[in-house]
């Protein structure tokens, strides 16, 4: 089924043309350098960038794939979790299209988007396996126990993982996004510089944390000068302690549940010293990880529409009163 | 030409099929922040009605605001986007232009003011010549009371912020003022502007085509004395 999905819950306007699990076209128009001057996504300036944009992203998805709209077999679109105003102009458009060439549109979690980003980056992953998606926006841990079959067992308290990044990086003057800057300048520094508190330790709940670790790095270095800072270990020690905090908790979780496979999606998944623990922690305990493809960790709407196509083949179809839910929970079927 | 319009900047959802100057079927219902649910289903049901399918359309047109900022764009998506996947023409047409053509039989000067939140209106100033219009001051926002305060001539208020300022523009400027309403007859009035433009292949890029918002998107309090001009 050759579906078209539309992502616009945060600040990419994105769609994609996917067909049986291929990606035919994945056009993301990315608003990070207007965000940046403010530390963070401003909805408003997102929504209003989403709709110069929606158009273009949508055309350019056609012709990279050199489909027509016609052929166009289903539309899938985020319509739950996300910025409220940003998310209405996706499914503004999606509905739209699907009304305009009667097609079937389904309303996609945003969650269930990066949970299938990693499951076509690895056709080969089998069910159950072990989802953790971490990225700017949210960090979750999921139990997926086949296609749209969910179990939650664990989320972020406070902070998603990549918003640490990001609060690390404008406290010490870094830039904004944060993580891969703070990926970059670690990998001069030493990761034992400095023994950050590791947040929820011998919780028996696979659940995170980042505020607290976030306040105590500020604590250590506030009112300090910059210029006399040891940066690359500040940021290299913090890296370690959310990489620790996310790889143990995440094997607490695969051990308690008896799960051998292990995905790894999200912005922030596209981490390298996440990747790397992950890696040498599974091959010892005799886990295997998968990674999701760089090009589909971020917010993307390849995503979406796979799991739209696995969702409209379920007979989960909605109605033209299709609306958005920014805090919609994630859904099985 | 058949041309449908949709306008959800306001407190009224309108959906207009008109083939040119005549109304095939239309709708106008309280938006109450249903625009995005409902937006489709009220198109559906007026294609319907006059017995069509989206694809016997001929043109759209869309109110680009000023207005609700979240309501304003899920009109123009919808259009636009109809526009673009049917490749059709598209047309957007101000709410202002839109409120100030339903009075422009009035005679004199015609002044369309729309909520803009917190005490303040976005507002334009036209004068009604020979059933046509002359726009005399550009779009704005900002207080009431700065922008009218320097009318000086017989008045026609029309629009959803009349009725919340009618005292203090009364107070104002006297027994010269006129009050005509929220403006009903703005879905049709999109469609007509849109129409005229259309017949002379003045229509809009689809894919460019965005909101008027007149404000920052910062800036959602105006202090007072303040404006923002278009
Ligand atoms: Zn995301």
């Amino acid at each position: 089924m050759l579906v078209l999905g539309i992502e616009t819950s945060c600040d990419e306007t994105s769609a994609a043309l996917v067909s049986g699990g291929d990606v035919l076209s994945n056009i993301i128009a990315s608003q990070v350098d207007l965000h940046a001057k403010y530390g963070g996504v401003v909805p408003e300036i997102a929504a209003r960038k989403h709709v110069e944009a929606i158009g273009y992203v949508v055309e350019e998805a056609l012709d990279a794939s050199s489909k027509s709209l016609s052929e166009v077999e289903g539309v899938a679109v985020t319509s739950k979790y996300g910025l409220v105003g940003p998310l209405v102009i996706g499914v503004a458009a999606a509905k739209a299209l699907a009304y305009a060439f009667q097609v079937p549109i389904t309303g996609i979690h945003h969650i269930e988007g990066h949970i299938f980003a990693g499951m076509l980056s690895n056709p080969q992953m089998p069910f159950p396996h072990l989802c953790l998606t971490v990225s700017g926006g949210h960090t979750m841990l999921v139990y997926v126990k086949g296609p749209c079959r969910y179990e939650v067992l664990g989320q972020t308290l406070d902070d998603a993982a990549g918003e640490a990044f990001d609060k690390i990086a404008k406290f010490l003057g870094l830039g904004f996004p944060g993580g891969p800057v703070i990926d970059r300048l670690a990998r001069q520094g030493d990761r034992a510089a400095f023994d950050f508190p590791r947040p929820l330790k011998g919780r028996k709940n696979p659940d995170f944390s980042f505020s607290g670790l976030k306040t105590s790095v500020v604590n250590r270095f506030k009112g300090r000068e910059r210029s006399g800072m040891p940066l690359a270990d500040i940021v290299a020690s913090f890296q370690e302690a959310v990489v620790d905090h996310l790889v143990s908790k995440t094997l607490q979780a695969a051990s308690q549940r008896q799960v051998a496979h292990i995905s790894v999606t999200g912005g922030v998944a596209i981490n390298s010293r996440l990747r790397e623990v992950f890696t040498e922690e599974c091959a010892r305990g005799r886990y295997r990880v998968y990674f999701t493809m760089p090009s589909l960790c971020g917010d993307n709407a390849a995503m979406i529409a796979a799991a739209g196509a696995a969702r409209i083949g379920l007979g989960d179809v909605a109605g033209m009163d299709l609306n958005v839910d920014p805090s919609g929970q994630l859904e099985s079927l | 030409m058949k041309v449908l319009s949709i306008d959800t900047a306001g407190r009224y959802d309108f959906v207009v099929l008109m083939q040119d100057a005549r109304i095939l079927a239309e709708t106008a219902r309280d938006s109450a922040n249903n625009s995005l649910r409902d937006i489709i289903i009220l198109v559906d049901g007026v294609l319907r009605r006059a017995g069509l399918a989206l694809r016997d359309v001929d043109a759209f047109a869309v109110g680009i605001g000023p207005g609700s900022w979240t309501g304003v764009r899920v009109g123009l998506t919808v259009g636009k986007t109809f526009a673009f996947s049917l490749d059709k023409p598209v047309c957007g047409v101000s709410s202002l232009d839109a409120l100030a053509y339903e009075a422009r039989g009035e005679g004199g000067l015609v002044c369309p003011l729309v909520d803009a939140g917190r005490g303040n209106v976005y507002a334009a100033l036209y004068r009604s010549v020979n059933a046509g219009l002359v726009k005399e001051r550009d779009y704005s926002a900002g207080p009431v009371e700065v922008l009218v305060r320097s009318i000086a001539e017989p008045v026609v208020f029309i629009g959803e912020a009349v009725e919340e300022h009618r005292d203090t523009i009364t107070e104002l400027l006297g027994p010269q003022v006129r009050f005509l309403g929220e403006g009903h007859g703005r879905g049709r009035a999109v469609g007509s502007l849109a129409l005229d433009r259309l017949i002379r292949g003045q229509g809009d890029d689809s894919l460019a085509l965005s909101p008027l918002y007149l404000r920052d998107p910062l800036a959602r309090a105006l202090g007072a004395g303040e404006m923002a001009e278009s």
